[in-house]
């Protein structure tokens, strides 16, 4: 029997998506199969209510990698992303704080709790642009791997190592720093205002098991400013349609190169034949033969289900179960039959179109992630939320909107267990209602339908392992050259020609896309398909 | 979004242009008119009345002010008399400058301090160890510049001040119509002229009166626009323009020393610790890379060049400040610099320039070659340095009965 | 001025001692100043109630580096050192006990009564820690490489130690860059089993880290540890301090104590011509080492205006959250702990209660039920108690020098009660035989012993703060004030008593001048 691809691609993710565009345009025969009727995994728009179109699991861009949207021609495809000029913190004593992409207009909104931070801020901002060009020089390569001597790795690990020496001395200790500090311990190298400091630290835990003072959570505060190396002055964005309209574009654009999607074709198995891959099983039984495999599956689920442990050598197994993905967060999304209006800053004005902060204080946010460490849902969490149809009234019949609430922390293991976590549903979605109806009096009349996510459903629904977003977590030791696992850290898998671009691999998770391409290219540089 | 000046509603009512810019989170008025000559012509013979709210302004109190300030300005603030005031930057470790701006000796131990950036944050991480209050009052004091040869004739009729006595660079507390001000004898154009300070609340009425004073003559509300020819002309370097800001400036080709920007006179390197100290005095030492020179751009080669094209002379009457490649002869092989700002000045009748030149090439009377694009086309044109004060009439610092100081 | 030294020494600890004696050694003319009436600043054993004296703040001489003993002939100096740690003794609530002997073998017949698995995990742990032990101590006894000026000799120096990197072999390489960064939680999770041991192996990694066992990179913390403790001191800290005395006494160190630094004197370029004491006597010199903490050196020891602001701000946010405090008690009962007889005692029972008791110093609080490291230092030496009396040496986890409330009688009373009430947990007589206490709260350990926000190390033991320790420009002994030195916990390899600190820098001292 001929094999008719070079490639089957399991999950219609956007980096799976993004994988086989490349792969497409390169000339291989791509197929992609999606177990659910949508595209997009995790970043997936669905009418969950008549008229409402909710970004179901994630809810805004950020680092979406501008060489992918050149190269696949996505604006070409739909791809449409405005950015967001405000970010937004009501805060419970009535007073809030926006910061704008207006310079000026941020300086005497952050004064007005802290002249000095006011200032510092510029500052601040050009340290992180130095950081993010490291940033930049690991995200858009493969990890290197520092343990080998191989002349193209060394090469690569010089050109790391050049872009490092060329900080000096004061930055690159600052880039320990970032790497190692807690949020809140970086950000007090430069400020003095909590109001200020909490909801700028919040970015380094967003999708993390980790609280604002957990070290390690720093280098996470580098997506912010990411943006401005990409000519961009604001790297966070909405995308028209949600966030599965990245997804469509990206399969748009595969699909315009040649390559094949299929959805509601849930794959069983990986088709393991004298230790190689071959192809896929679908659950309804049929065998799909290809040269290569390649799964946008979380780690966990790529090697414990899709391959199974009896395939996999010890040292990998041992290392696969070592990989962490405790989720801890959850979403709730709410259509509304009005703007939500707060009472600290009423009106629908440009403070409310960009993301919203509930995080008052370093010690909310840490009483919030105190309760997830010993199982249980924050009652006080830290919530996210965007207005996107003030942005993008498409996604809601005229006049209604949509309160989009990402919300942490949630844990997965709850004490009694995650397949307890059903039972705790609508107590969780309260909370969330409850905390954001502090802020918005009316929002509770204004709520046509709800919809609540927990960690157990992210899994349930989405396939994420333990309702990480990020298909593991993002602590040092998961990252670069160990994500997932430090033999397999390239996009290939100890199965021979079973390949990886998901979030688990390098360079980790949010839209981005990199997963998708890198995979792609390491596959067609080592002519591996 | 900017906010307006205790003067908006003045300023606002006269701007028959709607020439608006955004000068530090503030409106400001680029030009009252359509065109900004006559507010050039304002500053030059008569008066030009300019708001210059937008400045930082600090006040610095307490038995160590002196010492405090000493520390962080290149100058030696403590041999600053009571009532003077200097011109200074100020420097990160490495001897860049931050930000330039006045410092003004009120009393023994209060100082008053303009900047262009926000200087607080900075100034603030010096205070460990001083008795001294720093207060930011920048949204509390309005600021007007009164300049021109006729600005003391003005002023003299709205307060009380003794300014025949007034030096260049002196500064006094004085009364108007039941207000206080301070008036400073300094400014941006190179010419006789003064800064008035007054508490917000009574800026309408000090706006008003000097208008009215100012009637006979030839007052003139001015804007941004006039006054840059003017700076330039009289050779005053402009932060984001001639040098960036050391702190915000992303890689150290762009950050200048006080030497680079050709203020080392503001210097004073044999004395206690400063910020800065031990960088300069190695520059000092070792030289410096850079310095600002004045270009005297020749006129009858570009007018030639104009001439060639059929054309005559479009040299437009704004100010222009962007980056113009300095060459040390006509095949542009070796760049030795760059011009930052230059305009052509109306009353020398002369096309000049603000350069950052390599020091060897800085002596008077060399000539370099500055490019210039004449219909599309690129040329060089020969530059003469000279000193960058191309205007500086006698007025601005003398005193009526009495020799020029300073 | 008085006669001039080649080098003065600020701080009589047992770093200060070490550098002095250090360079006394190479015939140098060295004065010592210690601030208080007594030598050995944190390792100074005081009376703390009438009839019983404590062993001064730390109580564990494990880390003490052999190299320096035996450099500074110490053994000669009357010092007597065992080449292997003490018996760590982990007590559990419902009265059990593990002994950890320091031979691993006898350990893992210990655990092996509560769980065989974890008997096998203990062996393989310290086959871990075998393997990486040579790499991690010979970080701790060289000086860090210098990366301010990242030459041709740094990059030779750092790819050597990329190579000794290499030279564990692949795996162990592979296994060290995986679990440092973890959480020390997790990595004892996939080896152990039994909460109150993996709780007791885990205690030392959050001793002045501000960090629960949940924080990444207290894995870290664990193996320099581990690793680093491979000693102990017969008679304690005391016994090493009277050693480095008298070692110091026979290189000719000049020493006096009441002498407290009031300024480092600078000429106007910022060099190093002296010191004035409180009393206004001037001391002429041309090399400074301080052993006090760096914010001292740099804050209180120098003129404001004599410090750039890079250094200004590098001092000023570098770490040093105390969030420790100190409980001596007087008792009077012959045996402890259920008649066990154990010397080194660690509480907490599970990484949840370890947490637990971390999370109330973000609030500002101290811990309800605390974690306590535990000496019993008259098993050793009976004569700092009366006959059949013992004293207690406990240093209690969490403790924070932030305290919303204030430290006052009041609080620090309320402190005790919950340490005794922790204490009694594991050993119900503790009330009945107690004498008398002394309870010391970071503030009183800032204004005894000079230490920042009460930090028992000199600042956090925090991955950016190690290697770089303090900040980089300081993290080779040398400041940017030319003759000024750091040779106390500040500098690399940091806290604790291990001497190093004072040696490196003394050695620098020597390569400089």
């Amino acid at each position: 029997m001929s094999k008719k691809y070079d490639a089957i691609i399991i999950g219609g993710g956007h980096n799976g998506l993004v994988c086989a565009a490349y792969l497409a345009k390169a000339g291989r025969k791509v197929l992609v199969l999606e177990r659910r009727h949508v595209l997009g995994g995790a970043a997936v728009s669905e009418e969950m209510y008549p008229g409402f179109t909710f970004s179901v699991a994630s809810y805004v861009v950020s680092l979406f990698r501008p060489h992918i949207i050149r190269d696949l021609e996505l604006a070409k495809h739909g791809y449409e992303v405005i950015p967001m000029d405000c970010s937004f913190l009501p805060l419970p004593n009535g007073d809030s704080l926006a910061r704008w992409s207006d310079p000026q207009r941020s300086r005497r909104e952050i004064a007005r709790f802290s002249r000095k931070d006011s200032e510092i801020y510029p500052e601040f901002g050009k340290v992180m642009t130095h950081m993010g060009k490291l940033a930049k020089a690991v995200i858009d390569y493969p990890a290197p791997d520092i343990t080998s001597i191989k002349p193209k790795e060394l090469s690569n690990l010089l050109r790391l190592g050049r872009t490092f020496k060329d900080l000096g001395p004061d930055l690159l200790h600052l880039n320990t720093k970032l790497v190692t500090m807690s949020a809140l311990d970086f950000l007090d190298l430069w400020f003095e205002s909590e109001t200020l400091k909490a909801p700028m630290a919040v970015s380094g835990i967003i999708g993390t098991f980790q609280g604002v003072r957990s070290p390690g959570t720093a280098y996470v505060l580098l997506h912010h400013y990411m943006g401005q190396l990409d000519g961009a002055f604001r790297s966070w964005g909405f995308s028209k349609g949600g966030t599965g309209g990245i997804s469509m574009a990206c399969a748009r654009a595969a699909e315009s190169f040649g390559a094949e999607i299929r959805t509601e074709a849930p794959v069983q198995q990986v088709l393991i034949k004298k230790g190689n891959a071959e192809g896929v099983v679908l659950e309804n039984g049929d065998e799909i033969i290809a040269k290569t495999v390649i799964s946008n599956l979380d780690p966990n689920r790529t090697y414990l289900k899709m391959v199974g442990e009896k395939y996999l050598e010890d040292d990998v197994l041992k290392e696969i179960k070592r990989f962490k993905l405790r989720g801890s967060s959850g979403k709730v999304n709410l259509a509304l039959d009005r703007v939500p209006e707060f009472s600290c800053r009423p009106g629908d004005g440009d403070h409310i179109r960009g993301d919203i902060a509930i995080a008052p204080s370093i010690d909310y946010l840490e009483k919030a992630f105190d309760q997830a460490k010993y199982g249980e849902f924050s009652t006080r969490p830290y919530i996210n939320a965007v207005i996107p149809t003030l942005t993008d009234p498409s996604l809601a019949p005229p006049g209604k909107h949509i309160l989009s609430c990402f919300v942490q922390y949630a844990p997965y293991n709850i004490k009694e267990g995650a397949e307890n976590w059903p039972k705790y549903r609508e107590a969780f979605g309260d909370t969330v209602v409850d905390t954001m109806a502090e802020y918005i009096p009316g929002l509770k009349d204004s709520i046509l339908y709800r919809q609540v996510l927990t960690p157990w459903d992210l899994e349930q629904k989405m396939g994420l392992t333990e309702g990480n977003i990020f298909h593991g977590e993002l602590s040092l030791e998961q990252l670069l050259f160990q994500r997932p696992i430090a033999s397999y850290a390239k996009y290939k898998t100890s199965i021979p020609k079973l390949w990886m671009c998901g979030s688990g691999t390098h360079p980790g998770g949010g839209i981005m896309g990199a997963g998708g391409e890198l995979c792609a290219r390491s596959m067609l540089t080592s002519r591996s398909i | 979004m900017p906010i307006k000046s205790p003067f908006f509603a003045r300023t606002s009512a006269l701007c028959n242009s709607m020439n608006w810019k955004e000068w530090a989170g503030y409106y400001a008025v680029s030009s009252y008119g359509t065109l900004h000559d006559p507010e050039y012509f304002a500053f030059r013979y008569s008066a030009g009345l300019l708001d210059i709210t937008p400045l930082f302004k600090y006040r610095v109190k307490g038995p160590d002010a002196a010492a405090f300030l000493s520390r962080i300005m290149v100058k030696n603030i403590h041999k600053l008399g009571v009532g003077r005031v200097s011109y200074c930057c100020w420097c990160t470790d490495a001897g860049k400058v931050i930000d330039d701006g006045t410092v003004m000796r009120r009393a023994e131990n209060e100082f008053f301090v303009t900047s262009a950036d926000p200087g607080y944050s900075w100034f603030s991480r010096f205070l460990r160890g001083y008795d001294v209050v720093l207060e930011e009052i920048s949204e509390e004091v309005a600021g007007l510049a009164l300049q021109g040869p006729t600005s003391r004739d003005i002023l003299k009729q709205i307060c009380d001040a003794d300014l025949n006595n007034l030096k260049f660079f002196s500064t006094v507390k004085a009364r108007a119509d039941g207000f206080e001000i301070y008036v400073s004898r300094t400014g941006y154009t190179g010419d006789l002229g003064y800064e008035i300070w007054v508490e917000n609340e009574h800026a309408i009425t000090l706006w008003d009166a000097i208008m009215s004073a100012g009637k006979n003559y030839d007052i003139r509300p001015a804007g941004l626009d006039a006054l840059d020819v003017t700076r330039v002309e009289a050779g005053l370097i402009l932060k984001d323009v001639d040098y960036f800001n050391a702190l915000y400036a992303l890689i150290d080709d762009r950050m200048s020393s006080p030497y680079e920007l050709s203020l080392g006179w503001t210097v004073n390197l044999d004395r206690d610790p400063f910020n800065g100290q031990a960088s300069l005095k190695a520059e000092k030492e070792n030289g410096s890379k850079w310095a600002i020179v004045g270009l005297d751009i020749d006129w009858p080669q570009l007018e030639s060049l104009y001439a060639k094209h059929g054309l005559p002379p479009e040299i437009g009457s704004h100010a222009w400040r962007s980056s113009v490649p300095v060459y040390i002869s006509a095949d542009k092989k070796y760049q030795t610099g760059y011009a930052t700002s230059g305009t052509w000045s109306p009353i020398l009748k002369k096309n000049i320039a603000l350069a950052t030149v390599e020091k060897k090439y800085e002596n008077i009377g060399n000539e370099l070659r500055i490019e210039m694009t004449v219909e599309h086309k690129r040329y060089t044109v020969p530059a003469i340095i000279s000193k960058p004060q191309f205007f500086n009439p006698e007025r601005k610092t003398s005193n009526p009965n009495s020799q020029s100081d300073e | 001025m008085s006669e001039k030294y080649d080098i003065v020494v600020i701080g009589g600890g047992h770093n200060g001692l070490i550098t002095a004696t250090t360079l006394a050694r190479k015939n140098k003319r060295v004065l010592v100043l210690e601030k208080r009436s007594i030598l050995g600043g944190i390792a100074a054993g005081e009376e703390f109630y009438p009839g019983y004296r404590s062993v001064g703040l730390l109580h564990d001489t494990s880390q003490v580096r052999s190299k320096i003993i035996k450099e500074l002939d110490l053994e000669k100096f009357g010092l007597q050192f065992k080449n292997s740690r003490p018996t760590y003794s982990l007590l559990s609530k419902n009265g059990e006990c593990v002994h950890l002997d320091p031979n691993i073998a006898k350990a893992a017949n210990e655990i092996a009564k509560f769980s065989q698995h974890d008997a096998d995990s203990y062996r393989e742990y310290h086959e871990f820690i075998g393997k990486i032990s040579d790499f991690i101590c010979g970080l701790m006894d060289n000086a860090p490489p210098d990366l301010m000026e990242l030459g041709g000799k740094q990059i030779w120096e750092l790819a050597k130690k990329g190579i000794s990197l290499k030279k564990l072999g692949k795996k162990t390489m592979m296994e060290l860059l995986k679990v440092a960064p973890m959480s020390v939680a997790d990595f004892l999770n996939e080896k152990f089993e039994t909460d109150f041991i993996k709780a007791g192996i885990a205690a030392p990694s959050i001793y002045g880290s501000y960090t629960g066992p949940w924080s990444s990179y207290t894995t870290l913390n664990l193996l320099v540890w581990e690793c680093a403790a491979n000693q102990s001191i017969v008679g304690g800290p005391q016994a090493l301090i009277a050693a480095v005395e008298n070692a110091a006494r026979d290189a000719g160190v000049d020493i006096q104590t009441g002498a407290e630094v009031e300024r480092i004197l600078l000429d106007r370029d910022r060099k190093v011509i002296g010191v004035k004491l409180l009393d206004g006597e001037e001391i002429t010199t041309e090399v400074v080492a301080t052993s006090c903490t760096p914010t001292t050196t740099f804050f209180n020891l120098l003129e404001p205006n004599q410090i750039d602001y890079s250094l200004e701000h590098g001092i000023q946010h570098y770490r040093s959250r105390g969030t420790t405090a100190k409980v001596n008690l007087a008792v009077n009962k012959e045996r402890y702990f259920n008649g066990e007889f154990a010397e080194f005692v660690r509480t907490g029972n599970s990484f949840d209660e370890m947490e637990r008791a971390f999370d109330s110093v973000k609030y500002r609080e101290f811990s309800n039920e605390p974690i306590l490291d535990i000496h019993i230092p008259t098993i050793g030496d009976p004569s700092l108690a009366p006959t059949g009396h013992h004293v207690i040496s406990i240093l209690v986890h969490f403790a924070p020098h932030y305290f919303d409330e204030g430290w006052s009688e009041t609080t620090k009373n309320s402190l005790y009660d919950h340490v005794i009430k922790t204490l009694e947990q594991y050993c119900s007589e503790i009330s009945s035989t107690l004498v008398g206490f002394e309870l010391q709260s970071p503030v009183d350990l800032e204004e005894r012993y000079g230490l920042t926000n009460g930090h028992i190390f000199h600042g956090e033991h925090a991955v950016d703060q190690l290697i770089t320790r303090p900040i980089p420009s300081c993290s080779r002994y040398k400041t940017p004030i030319q003759g000024l030195y750091l040779c106390g916990s500040g500098s690399h390899p940091g806290g604790g008593i291990t001497g190093m600190p004072g040696y490196l820098g003394a050695k620098m001292v020597l390569e400089n001048i």
